[in-house]
């Protein structure tokens, strides 16, 4: 595990060439970021064997990964961000809310409990008002919806029968806030003759990070690095259906700590497309979709884009009959995980999400289609349009095949 | 499987995706880091850092008079596609176009975007920079461009940007200032205001940083040509500059709306041909995977874009190992692999770059091979 002045020599390779502020979405919406080269690569050298250093701007980071893709020297930007934010919760301490927002499996836990109830307090205006004066988190934010039949309480299986075996870590937003895409996941896997196994698992640690809770964090993807290397040791192939989650477990858990173990395991992690394409390029996918007659808009998450694996939820999608789907090409889409649920970040996020609602309104498709819940979130606020996750999609395409053929 | 697989994505290598793409073919492409064009002036010279004109160029690349209009072609292809994505092009190859840098330096280019001027050999000039910009000197640009244009009646001012800022301001900070209204009223203020106080009048061109907006740089060219009743002109310099963003971003955005597949923050780490099928392995942040294609453009950029190291045994070819010559060509080139620009080695270069104008017409032919190549395999078939 690292300690906060922890040593990381890839940074020595930054040529300060500009290409991750460039690329920053946030860089680019607003002047008050000091950009990842600054407070990536240069602050990094300058704390180096001596004193930290505590930048309150990093609080505008949202550890999308977008510096890590845009560096032609392969320099780990996002690393070095991350570990700034936990100097600064440090240093600075870390607001109640913030604390609150990163336990989104705690949140989930009881929020999904009282669900009904849950659901209708966060759409009361005067509830929201206090919420925003005594947490912070914006009254006009709109928020996922639990569930109370949450995912854990419909599917517990913990080991897979046949050949292929899959170990899907649900993560907190199928879990709690979408079981219907967890539930489609597993008939979609159904329907190609493979068994789910779910892991014994905790949050993967992602809002945990991006709010400066490094040590929480690596608590988790301790445990988590333990209890799914049992699986692929014996054979399984770990899916996830959140983008967020597959790139935590692919990058941030092997760069954050260090262990051989969390390597190995990084090998076996499949985002849920891709590991579908897989089995079409290995003939092992069933093809037998129904037509669904739609035109379909696709948004490409930010830590999608980011995992090197092209853009396996087109591929799939496109081999269903009459589906017609475009990327819309559209930037970041500004919640960012916890980020614009609080007050004083709230513009900004509204900000970053234009030019997304601008190319949703601009292809005027069906409906739209992501793999990630928090981009999800800000659709369904900033479009009218309804917004299904590739999964849900494949499912019913499956369905929809007459029994007889 | 793919058709195509591109490996950069750099000018030519998104060009040359974005072409082979609309030949409705399955592409990939594999990149590492953005590619080269963010610290490009986005302008499209014949040899970079010379005069030489059109039938100099084609000597030196050994074109043919017959391949004239094929070239010309490539020309009026890549015209039009920036059109298409709202960023055009203009200017002619058979008559280079006198540009002024933001070291105020004068260079010949070819093609360069409606944002820019050409640089007239007298009347009357201002020079507007950024108080906070600090990579633009209007002094410093006066002295060099008073040297090369001595009929040039030059007039310098410096107006605010009038926004606090978390961190040094770079020309595509300042254009995306631009790019709203406000902002650009605010500033036209400051400039009229200065030029009343000074009593500058009939002023022929207004030079400005490479700033002029991102997204919005039609409105701003138009707005700032109008109320200051003048022409005005961008003068790129030290990156990054806005005149190359726009152009970065807008391809990117074509090749991904086109279904282009873009395997960001990956690395070929190995290669192999089986028959006509090439297939590389390329190195993701958790594991590597294989991908497959017919045909293999490399668009790695030479020297500058890295696929090509200097080493003490000479030049190394990063992307496939392939052996290269001195020159840095390929020695053996497999069938099907295409090096595209600058990875054709060192003599397609000047100053490390091919400058703009090879890398679209090296885009273009490369397809016609490809589609020479895929003819042969049906009439063998």
């Amino acid at each position: 595990m690292h300690e906060l002045s922890f040593h990381e020599t890839t940074f020595e390779k930054c040529l300060k060439c500009n290409a991750c502020t460039v690329s920053c979405p946030i860089s680019n919406t607003t002047l008050d970021f000091g950009g990842p080269k600054h407070l990536g690569p240069e602050l990094k050298r300058m704390m180096d064997h001596q004193e930290v250093i505590d930048d309150s701007r990093i609080e505008l980071c949202t550890l999308c990964g977008t510096c890590d893709t845009s560096c032609p020297e392969n320099v780990h930007v996002s690393t070095l961000t991350s570990y700034a934010k936990a100097i600064h919760a440090k240093e600075k301490g870390t607001k109640f809310r913030d604390i609150v927002l990163s336990n989104a499996e705690l949140v989930g836990k009881l929020a999904s409990t009282f669900a009904p109830i849950t659901n209708m307090t966060m759409k009361i205006k005067p509830v929201r008002k206090v919420m925003q004066m005594v947490l912070g988190i914006h009254a006009d934010r709109q928020f996922p919806s639990y569930e109370f039949s949450n995912f854990k309480r419909r599917y517990n299986k913990k080991h897979a029968t046949t050949e292929r075996k899959v170990a899907y870590f649900t993560g907190c937003y199928a879990t709690y806030n979408a079981p219907d895409v967890a539930g489609s996941f597993i008939k979609v896997m159904e329907y190609n003759g493979i068994d789910v196994a779910i892991p014994e698992q905790k949050c993967c640690g992602v809002p945990m990070f991006a709010n400066g809770q490094m040590k929480q964090g690596l608590k988790n993807a301790q445990f988590n690095t333990n209890s799914l290397l049992e699986y692929t040791r014996q054979g399984y192939d770990i899916v996830m259906t959140c983008t967020s989650c597959t790139s935590a477990f692919k990058k941030e858990y092997a760069s954050y700590l260090k262990t051989e173990e969390a390597k190995e395991l990084a090998r076996h992690i499949y985002d849920a497309d891709e590991y579908l394409r897989i089995l079409n390029e290995e003939g092992e996918l069933n093809t037998n979709f129904a037509t669904i007659n739609a035109k379909v808009g696709y948004y490409a998450p930010c830590h999608m884009k980011g995992q090197g694996i092209g853009n396996p939820a087109m591929d799939i999608l496109e081999l269903i009959p009459g589906f017609e789907i475009q990327d819309m090409a559209a930037g970041c889409c500004g919640q960012c995980g916890t980020f614009g649920f609080k007050e004083e970040k709230y513009p900004y996020s509204l900000e970053l999400g234009k030019t997304m609602a601008t190319a949703v309104e601009e292809l005027d498709a069906d409906y739209t289609v992501t793999e990630c819940g928090m981009c999800k979130n800000q659709l369904d606020q900033l479009t009218n349009k309804q917004v299904k996750h590739p999964m849900q999609i494949l499912k019913s395409a499956y369905e929809k095949v007459p029994v007889n053929s | 499987m793919y058709d195509v697989i591109v490996v950069g994505q750099g000018l030519t290598g998104l060009l040359s995706a974005i072409v082979a793409k609309k030949q409705n073919k399955k592409v990939a492409l594999v990149a590492k880091g953005t590619g080269k064009m963010l610290q490009s002036t986005g302008l499209m010279d014949l040899v970079p850092g010379s005069n030489k004109d059109f039938s100099q160029w084609m000597e030196l690349y050994g074109l043919s008079n017959r391949e004239k209009i094929t070239v010309k072609d490539a020309i009026n292809e890549f015209k039009r596609l920036t059109e298409k994505i709202g960023y055009q092009y203009v200017g002619d190859v058979d008559k280079l176009a006198n540009i002024v840098t933001s070291s105020g330096h004068l260079k010949s280019t070819a093609l360069y975007p409606k944002t820019i001027t050409p640089i007239p050999e007298k009347g009357r000039v201002v020079i507007v920079g950024f108080t906070e910009i600090v990579d633009f000197q209007p002094e410093f640009l006066k002295g060099n461009l008073q040297k090369e244009r001595p009929n040039l009646q030059i007039k310098t001012m410096s107006v605010s940007l009038g926004k606090d800022s978390q961190r040094t301001l770079t020309q595509l900070d300042a254009a995306r200032v631009l790019d709203e209204k406000e902002s650009r009223e605010q500033i036209l203020k400051q400039i009229k205001e200065k030029m009343k106080a000074e009593s500058t009048e009939g002023v022929d061109l207004f030079i400005f940083p490479a700033a002029l907006g991102v997204q919005q740089w039609e409105e701003v060219h138009t707005q700032f040509s109008s109320e200051l009743k003048a022409k005005v002109t961008e003068a790129p310099g030290l990156p990054p500059n806005a005149t190359a963003i726009r152009l970065h971003e807008r391809l990117r955005k074509e090749a991904i709306k086109l279904g282009v597949r873009f395997y960001a923050d990956t690395e070929v780490n190995g290669f192999s041909e089986k028959g006509t099928i090439n297939e590389i392995t390329i190195k993701m942040s958790n594991r590597s995977a294989k991908l497959q294609s017919y045909h293999l453009l490399i668009c790695t950029g030479g020297i500058l874009g890295g696929g090509l190291e200097q080493t003490a045994k000479g030049l190394k070819e990063t992307t496939l190992h392939l052996s290269v010559n001195k020159e840095g060509s390929y020695v053996d080139l497999p069938d099907h692999v295409y090096p595209v620009g600058a990875s054709l080695g060192t003599n397609v270069i000047h100053y490390g770059i091919t400058g703009g104008v090879y890398s679209i017409v090296s885009s273009y032919l490369t397809n016609f091979q490809m589609e020479q190549s895929d003819m042969r395999g049906l009439q063998r078939a």
